[in-house]
């Protein structure tokens, strides 16, 4: 099946993820860990991506990413493939046009959230004299002053934001979210959600975030169930 | 600052300081360890160089030539066995006669010395005034003066610069000398004695010695002889105690009360007669010849006996450096076990930084660079610590063996050191490199626990 998002989406515009017949198990022979006949999201558009555990969502966005390797098939992010590409190329890739938040956060520890955000910009290959005012930018718009705190010493929340800023700095065309309200309780999970989703609309970037969690349904209206998304 | 990987790796260090800073510390410690050894090694060898200067032969009655030449120089020890004064002058008139030369030959020298009396534990040398004008301490570098002239008349003293920094002792002051050194001295205190010269610096053993003519040293000496052979005196008219019981009479003795017992020496500094320009005369082999067939006596060539010395030496030296270097090699060791150890860490950041689009080649060379730096700041903690350290050996060579000795880094082998240091830590950074390349993202992404 093909889903399709209500977002607009222009000839000059290539949809921001385009996935087909794309295949993957950890060991040879063994079933499908992620089978995706058919997937893609428009420019700017935001969609949920359902399934209970072990259903292979992490391992989707992971192969998105490019930091799996495919048994077979082709994903494409803003038009560019992503398995065309290999070594430091797939990297710059996926520096330049995607952004990824999850669960815990995955800060640099040690590094102040300025830190955080600026990495993200220089392995994006953004001008060294640009990234300063670019993080300290991302961030002040989230709402985070004290930038110059290593993480470990912030709060949950304030880790949070430095995660969406970091995803969303770069302007990617494509956020990545993996179970980022897993750990927070109901009230928390969804000011997290309304952040990253704002944020990414601010930057124009798509969002696919992936979850099990059945409150954030409403928050989308672009749904899939995981297992639908294969072919039969 | 923009975020290069110089700024990653200090904040990957940061992130880790504890280990990190133990790790670089250890390699300080071996990096100083080698670095002084090497150090002294050199300086040692310079501190002996220096001293025994234009001497081509010491002539002295010890139980070695190395002795003697220890006593003699480096003022190591007190020559026990004596050299009479008439067996100074045989040497001196058939080696290196007082007499006009032919042209375009040097004149040598006899020079004798007596050691056996102190000041606060500095050697008092007895000798003539051709210590000062024709021996030299430092081949081509003859004493100077920095205050005041040599002795010309008996009690009169020459202080080294040294001897007259640790004394306080100014020209015009006076002292009194001891008999002997440490416990067993007394103090010769019916003779004062008043400084009318400092020397500068040399380098050598020689500047912390006090120096006075012998003829002062024989009357001390005579004096003590007299007072064993008559018991001293205290009956007689005019004599007079202070409140603590010292006497208060003044010398009573003259010249003509020297005997031949109280003419002696300990040493003679000889240089033999040399063409001009030239420092080793033809005749130094057939000089030393003759006077080694005076069995009683032990001839030193400076030169052959601290080569001697520094053969004995030089084992003990490569297995120090060997040791040094084991442990050096030890602290590329720990780099490893640290960075090691630190990898479950390490492989979550580096899955971070894989997933904002750092190569796997960027992550090799970012750990390899941080083992390469924790050799930086340990090979630069390390020289300064050696630099610290070399000062305060030489102070303990100087007040425990007499030793001066001048520490000094040579700069090729301290960047040797360094370079080597730092290929050593990129080195053991290999392993953990390989490990970082290799770490598969998406395990190390899950959440912990």
């Amino acid at each position: 099946m093909r889903a399709y998002s209500h977002g607009v989406t222009t000839p000059s515009t290539p949809p921001a993820l385009e996935i087909t017949d794309l295949k993957f198990s950890y060991q040879p022979g063994q079933a499908w860990t992620v089978n995706v006949s058919s997937l893609t999201i428009a420019a700017g558009e935001q969609m949920l991506l359902t399934g209970g555990s072990g259903s292979g969502k992490s391992t989707l966005l992971q192969l998105i990413a490019g930091l799996l390797e495919p048994t077979r098939g082709r994903v494409l992010v803003a038009g560019e493939s992503v398995f065309d590409a290999a070594g430091a190329s797939r990297d710059k890739l996926r520096g330049r046009r995607l952004g990824m938040i999850f669960q815990t956060f995955n800060l640099l520890q040690g590094f102040t959230a300025l830190e955080n955000v600026m990495a993200s910009l220089a392995f994006a290959g953004t001008p060294p004299k640009d990234q300063r005012p670019r993080a300290a930018e991302a961030l002040a718009s989230l709402g985070l002053s004290d930038i110059n705190r290593p993480v470990e010493a912030m709060s949950v929340g304030q880790q949070q934001r430095v995660a969406v800023a970091r995803a969303v700095v770069t302007n990617p065309a494509l956020v990545l979210a993996d179970e980022p309200t897993a750990s927070l309780d109901p009230e928390n999970a969804a000011a997290a959600m309304t952040l990253i989703q704002q944020s990414c609309k601010a930057r124009g970037a798509a969002l696919l975030c992936v979850s099990h969690d059945p409150a954030m349904a409403d928050r989308f209206a672009l749904r899939r169930s995981i297992s639908s998304l294969a072919d039969h | 600052m923009a975020m290069t990987d110089f700024v990653i790796i200090t904040r990957s260090m940061r992130a880790r300081r504890f280990s990190t800073l133990l790790t670089a510390l250890s390699v300080s410690v071996a990096v100083a360890l080698l670095l002084t050894l090497l150090m002294m090694k050199d300086a040692g060898r310079a501190a002996f160089e220096r001293g025994s200067g234009n001497v081509h032969m010491i002539v002295g009655r010890d139980g070695t030539p190395l002795q003697s030449l220890l006593n003699s120089v480096y003022y190591a020890g007190i020559p026990r066995n004596p050299i009479r004064w008439a067996e100074f002058e045989k040497i001196r008139d058939a080696h290196a006669p007082e007499v006009p030369m032919p042209p375009g030959i040097q004149p040598g020298f006899a020079v004798p010395i007596q050691l056996g009396d102190s000041f606060q534990g500095l050697p008092v040398v007895a000798t003539t005034e051709a210590f000062f004008t024709r021996f030299e301490p430092v081949a081509g570098r003859p004493f100077e003066f920095a205050a005041g002239e040599k002795f010309k008349e008996n009690f009169q003293a020459v202080l080294g610069s040294r001897a007259a920094r640790d004394t306080g002792l100014r020209v015009g002051d006076k002292f009194n000398v001891t008999h002997g050194s440490g416990m067993n001295g007394h103090v010769h205190d019916e003779f004062e004695f008043t400084v009318v010269g400092v020397l500068k610096d040399t380098g050598s053993a020689h500047d912390r010695a006090i120096f006075t003519n012998l003829t002062s040293s024989w009357l001390l000496h005579a004096l003590d002889r007299l007072e064993r052979e008559h018991g001293h005196d205290h009956g007689h008219e005019g004599h007079e105690h202070g409140p603590d019981g010292e006497c208060l009479h003044g010398p009573e003795i003259s010249e003509a009360d020297l005997t031949d017992a109280d003419r002696l020496i300990t040493g003679v500094l000889l240089r033999t007669p040399t063409r001009e320009g030239r420092d080793a005369s033809a005749a130094m082999a057939t000089v030393f010849t003759a006077l080694r067939s005076d069995t009683s006596l032990t001839v030193a060539q400076p030169s052959q006996e601290i080569n001697r010395l520094f053969a004995i030496v030089g084992a003990v030296d490569k297995i120090l450096i060997a040791m040094a270097s084991v442990v050096l090699a030890g602290s590329a060791v720990s780099i490893l076990l640290a960075m090691y150890g630190s990898m479950d860490l390490r492989r979550r950041q580096v899955a971070i930084l894989r997933v904002l689009g750092c190569s796997k080649g960027r992550i090799f060379s970012l750990v390899l660079t941080e083992a390469a730096i924790i050799g930086v700041i340990g090979s630069v903690v390390g020289i300064v610590l050696a630099f610290a350290a070399g000062p305060l050996i030489a102070l303990v060579m100087r007040r425990q063996l007499g030793l001066f000795i001048d520490p000094v880094l040579p700069p090729d082998l301290t960047l040797l050191t360094m370079v080597g240091v730092i290929v050593l830590a990129a080195l053991a950074g290999l392993l953990p490199a390989v490990m970082a390349y290799r770490t598969p993202v998406a395990n190390n992404l899950k959440p912990l626990g």
